[in-house]
């Protein structure tokens, strides 16, 4: 089997952790918790985090297993195809949720009206590419273009830099508030999650563990970097604008001479929403085909239709899907979030048990 | 006793041979003992013939026997004994066949001689500094230059014949100990799987080895340069000489070895790096350069700096062409006229170098049919596709490629053309070796040698892409 390497793993799970939460989501969060929205995305961080030293030690302790096959020895395989299909929506609305932000923002910054069909004919193929080629090709890709895709997003960073930014003002939301913002926007959470449904090709030999942290941290103090020059950029206005690695460039009167900057900003949005939509999809297929044992070709196909088929509901309104993300999908999160890998610690404490009494 | 009836093993020979005109036999005869001399005299050489064979036996005045003959007689450095079935193949490779009628045995010696040119600079690579030779169409000739730069006991050269009609040898050549087994193995195994009529240059069977037959992107590296080929026998590669072509395989080929050149390790580090950042410039923009221009204007004109746009607006307004089938019309163009200017006779070149850049080009502008603008964008890519030349005929269709996509999708259409172009790339190893190496999967310890080059002196192993056997160069 084609496996990716530690770094490999490590570019996926940034760009996992770069997912909806670079656009529209502190615009979002600061309607509710204001800059404490730092806080709350620091703690949801920290929650996620913690699933990592979990997937290290499930890997460790079952190095070839498939996480299916894991499952389907501990709980059964009813069970197995139960947190299967919660994983297969869980990643297919991710999806969605990205393809749903970055449309906004790209019908609204530059191709107005068109951009539906244009989006579909340009992004989907790749996708469904992706998916045949497996993991270990989009990976490198993800790979190849990993530092122009970073290099874009510290640019975006630093230009904010060069307009009047004063700190925001934090503790201003309540204890309520910002629990109930935590509830709401733990859907762009579960990052992690990814590596288990690809854990048996994973390659633990091929680089050090630890860089798995390295990129984790580093992708999360950017997002929080991005978070607080945000807020500190646009201060009680925040709420108003939806694009928020995009807006960081509005204003730096001192680039006019080369130009609009939005370029920048625009081809970084695209390549991670790309890379994103990439992993999601795999994620859907690969669980799709756990759960039927049938050709990747069918995955493909029951992925694109239902991305169809629930685009063309929610695109109308793309409201709803940010709604839903807010709303219902949250409870899907928890179960994907948190009681998943309670159940994978257990699982790795009796076996750690056994192995001890053994 | 007699062994042969020379006369009658000639007259076969001749007749195997379908009585061509080249076919020329000699007999010498003194009392029983009689010697017959068959060959072709078209390919062989007739004054080391007269010399080294025909005259010592000619002037010998005692009994001959065969071992006397073979020993003693004949001054040739290829002497061999060959069975009676292999002479119509010895007579093809140019070899002169003895036959005696008081010995059993048959005499094959090897007097091939045929027009070759001297080792001359390549006018595919011309260097500023560094070796000028470059290989020639005879195999034997490029067998001595590569000797020549590698005197060690590692070097393997095997022999394969490839072509039912043409027989054309092929030799395999690779650094015993440094080179991948595995890779050796199946350079082996897909030469000896070819089955083809006839090789007349080393691209015939370019295309039987590579691993994805049909690909738009090339597998195989190429190169007419015996001092390249010894630097990638040196990483652990196996090159394959063609016999009557100039051009040595090299196997595996990585992506980044076209952005590579051998002026590069006989200058300044720095400067290599800086010229290979270029080559790289070169490369991008020759690839989207048109398509990103038509992205621009016809979705993304609001992030064009307000003077540019300007300028566009005043020198597309009124154009009969829309953006893409304008700048389409000036790519065919400019494609057109370099495939007339390769096959044109060089003193008509000139001529079609000043109808196609000044009548075509200013009086299509003049007479409002293409854009000052278009025309810049795709002669700049049409130029930075030369600076890579290798990659030229694989970009020149990507080009069109990323002229639709652009011009369809806009940076969209752009940025999943990449991305699928390297999903696709990533997804074959070219002879168990990733093809957009060292950048994916980063291979760290090759990174001395990509875009940015480290001194000569500090590459102390070997590209690990290529999994060599031996790691270390020393």
């Amino acid at each position: 089997m084609k496996k990716i390497s530690i770094n490999q793993c490590g570019v996926l799970i940034v760009m996992c952790i770069f997912a909806n939460k670079i656009l529209l989501m502190p615009s979002l969060m600061y309607e509710r918790t204001s800059a404490d929205s730092i806080f709350v995305l620091a703690l949801l961080f920290l929650l996620d985090f913690i699933i990592l030293p979990i997937f290290i030690k499930l890997k460790t302790l079952y190095p070839d297993q498939k996480f299916y096959d894991v499952l389907k020895e501990k709980i059964g395989i009813f069970f197995t195809k139960l947190i299967y299909i919660a994983m297969l929506l869980f990643f297919l609305f991710k999806c969605l949720l990205v393809f749903s932000i970055t449309y906004v923002y790209f019908k609204q910054q530059i191709y107005q009206d068109e951009f539906l069909f244009i989006a579909l004919i340009a992004f989907l193929p790749v996708i469904n590419h992706a998916v045949f080629v497996g993991i270990r090709s989009f990976s490198r890709t993800i790979e190849l273009f990993f530092w122009i895709v970073i290099a874009g997003f510290i640019i975006c960073l630093a230009i904010s830099l060069f307009t009047p930014i004063s700190s925001p003002l934090f503790f201003m939301s309540s204890v309520s508030d910002f629990f109930s913002s935590m509830h709401n926007h733990i859907f762009a959470f579960g990052d992690f999650m990814f590596f288990f449904v690809i854990m048996d090709r994973i390659d633990f030999k091929k680089g050090n563990i630890k860089n798995l942290y390295y990129y984790s941290l580093f992708a999360i103090a950017l997002v929080i970097t991005l978070f607080y020059l945000f807020y500190a950029k646009y201060q009680t206005t925040a709420f108003m604008h939806n694009n928020a690695l995009a807006d960081l460039l509005v204003f730096s009167v001192q680039f006019n001479a080369i130009g609009r900057l939005d370029i920048i900003a625009m081809l970084t949005i695209m390549l991670i929403t790309l890379f994103q939509m990439e992993i999601f999809s795999y994620a859907f297929c690969d669980c799709f085909m756990g759960i039927f044992p049938l050709n990747k070709i069918y995955s493909v196909v029951v992925f694109d239709i239902l991305f169809l088929l629930l685009y063309y509901v929610f695109i109308g309104r793309y409201e709803t899907m940010v709604v839903s993300s807010l709303h219902w999908l949250p409870y899907l999160a928890l179960l994907i979030n948190y009681l998943l890998p309670f159940i994978i610690l257990i699982i790795v404490l009796l076996k750690l048990k056994r192995n001890k009494s053994g | 006793m007699s062994y042969f009836n020379v006369e009658k093993e000639v007259k076969e020979a001749k007749k195997s041979l379908n009585e061509c005109v080249d076919f020329s036999y000699r007999y010498f005869k003194r009392g029983e003992q009689k010697i017959a001399f068959v060959y072709l005299k078209s390919i062989i050489d007739p004054s080391l013939f007269s010399s080294a064979i025909y005259f010592p036996i000619q002037t010998y005045d005692d009994k001959f026997t065969f071992e006397v003959i073979k020993n003693d007689l004949i001054k040739c450095v290829d002497i061999k004994e060959v069975k009676k079935k292999d002479i119509v193949k010895e007579i093809l490779d140019g070899r002169v066949i003895l036959l005696t009628n008081f010995s059993e045995k048959i005499l094959s010696v090897d007097l091939l001689k045929f027009p070759t040119r001297t080792p001359s600079e390549p006018p595919t690579s011309p260097v500023i500094q560094g070796p000028r030779e470059g290989f020639v169409e005879d195999m034997q000739t490029n067998i001595t230059l590569l000797r020549r730069r590698i005197k060690s006991q590692d070097l393997v050269m095997d022999v394969v014949r490839i072509g039912n009609q043409t027989q054309t040898k092929v030799c395999i050549t690779y650094l015993k100990g440094v080179a991948n087994k595995k890779i050796v193995t199946l350079v082996r195994q897909k030469l000896n799987n070819i089955k083809i009529d006839g090789v007349l240059d080393s691209y015939n069977i370019l295309y039987c080895l590579e691993e994805r037959p049909g690909s738009l992107f090339k597998q195989i590296g190429n190169t007419e340069k015996p001092d390249i080929v010894v630097s990638k026998l040196l990483e652990g590669k196996v090159a394959i000489i063609v016999d009557n072509s100039p051009i040595v395989l090299t196997i595996p080929f990585i992506f980044i070895e076209d952005l590579q050149n051998s002026n590069d390790y006989y200058t300044n580090h720095h400067y290599s790096s800086f010229v290979r950042i270029i080559r790289f410039l070169g490369l991008l923009i020759a690839l989207i350069a048109p398509g990103f221009y038509l992205a621009l204007q016809l979705f993304h004109y609001n992030i064009l700096p307000l003077n540019f746009l300007i300028t566009i607006a005043d020198t597309t307004q009124g154009l009969p062409f829309t953006p893409f089938l304008e700048i389409l019309f000036i790519f065919l163009l400019f494609q057109v006229l370099y495939e007339v200017s390769l096959r044109l006779p060089s003193y008509l070149g000139l001529a079609t170098s000043v109808v196609g850049a000044l009548i075509l080009g200013d009086t299509g502008v003049k007479a409002g049919l293409i854009s000052p603008p278009g025309v810049i964008i795709v002669a700049l890519s049409k130029i930075a596709l030369y600076t890579i030349p290798e990659q030229a005929p694989q970009i020149t269709v990507l080009q069109l490629v990323f002229i639709v996509l652009g011009g369809s999708l806009g940076l969209a259409g752009i940025v999943s053309g990449m991305v699928y172009i390297g999903n696709y790339l990533n997804n074959f190893d070219s002879f168990f070796t990733p093809y957009l190496a060292p950048y994916s999967p980063r291979i760290n310890e090759d990174l001395k040698d990509a875009l940015l080059m480290n001194p000569t002196y500090s590459m102390r192993h070997r590209p690990r892409s290529f999994s060599p056997q031996k790691k270390e160069r020393l």
